[in-house]
């Protein structure tokens, strides 16, 4: 595996995570709609997160093994927040 | 088997970053929980938007920016670690412990705000899971500048074995994506 596959351009990274940090803030503090702000703000987190997990940690490079590792979890905690779910959804936020 | 031999446990990868994401992947469990139980509460509730607004964002908005910097300076301490470059490796591993050091910090700074206002965890459910997930994302930043600061000791160390810093790097990255959902759930949202 050469040097530079294992060391992808870092700075770019790190300048493309303040970005999108700045326009995460930006949206949250403009007016308009609270949804698309929202969807903006978490969206742009979502995009931080996996930069920072494919690149800086280096999963873009692992194996499978490590993939699974790092997503089973995931799918569990999804999995317990979804099971939770029904009672708002059919019962709504308490008046 | 020889040790060196047992020292890989899978092909491509090694038995010290295997145990690490093993450790990730219970810590993914803990935050998982944790978050799936506030969006739980959340969606299902009232009031947490105006809670949240008692919050310092742009204080908040520092640490981020903080945190992410950090994730960038203890990376380039691995590639200086590899490269045998020991100033490099001394001088990034010195900016990502600052770098936590000013989180903490700032993290304090708004807790006594918050509790001079009365806005202590028994306050209500945004400040009981508030106090609950930062306090434990602060305990891990303060692991993660130990391990650090343990790892900056040891330079010279680091630079024969350079995948101790990669180790220490993964531990502070998930760190860091924690603080990355953490923030827009709780001071932007």
């Amino acid at each position: 595996m050469s040097s530079a596959r294992l060391h992808p351009n870092y700075t770019a990274v790190w300048l493309w995570l303040l970005a999108l940090l700045g326009v995460g803030l930006a949206a949250s503090l403009l007016p308009g709609g609270r949804v698309v702000a929202l969807a903006v703000v978490f969206a742009t987190a979502f995009v931080k997160a996996l930069l920072v997990a494919l690149n800086f940690m280096h999963l873009r490079f692992e194996s499978r093994v490590i993939y699974a590792i790092a997503l089973a979890p995931l799918v569990f905690a999804a999995i317990l927040a979804l099971a939770l779910f029904p009672d708002f959804v059919w019962h709504g936020p308490p008046r | 088997m020889s040790l060196r031999a047992d020292a890989r446990a899978l092909p491509g990868v090694s038995g010290p970053k295997l145990a690490v994401w093993w450790f990730l992947a219970s810590e993914i469990m803990v935050f998982g929980g944790l978050i799936a139980s506030y969006l739980v509460f959340r969606l299902g509730g009232t009031g947490w938007a105006e809670s949240s607004h008692h919050l310092s964002m742009p204080l908040a908005a520092v640490n981020t920016l903080v945190l992410l910097s950090s994730s960038y300076t203890i990376v380039r301490a691995w590639v200086a670690a590899e490269a045998g470059e020991g100033r490099a490796l001394r001088l990034n591993l010195a900016l990502t412990i600052l770098g936590g050091l000013v989180f903490l910090g700032l993290k304090a700074v708004e807790y006594t705000t918050e509790i001079a206002a009365g806005l202590t965890p028994g306050a209500g459910i945004f400040w009981s899971f508030y106090y609950t997930m930062t306090g434990l994302h602060g305990l891990h930043v303060l692991g993660g500048v130990v391990v650090n600061v343990v790892v900056l000791a040891t330079a010279r160390a680091s630079l024969a074995r350079p995948h101790r810093v990669e180790l220490a790097g993964l531990y502070w990255h998930f760190v860091d994506v924690v603080w990355i959902f953490l923030f827009p759930m709780l001071y932007l949202s």
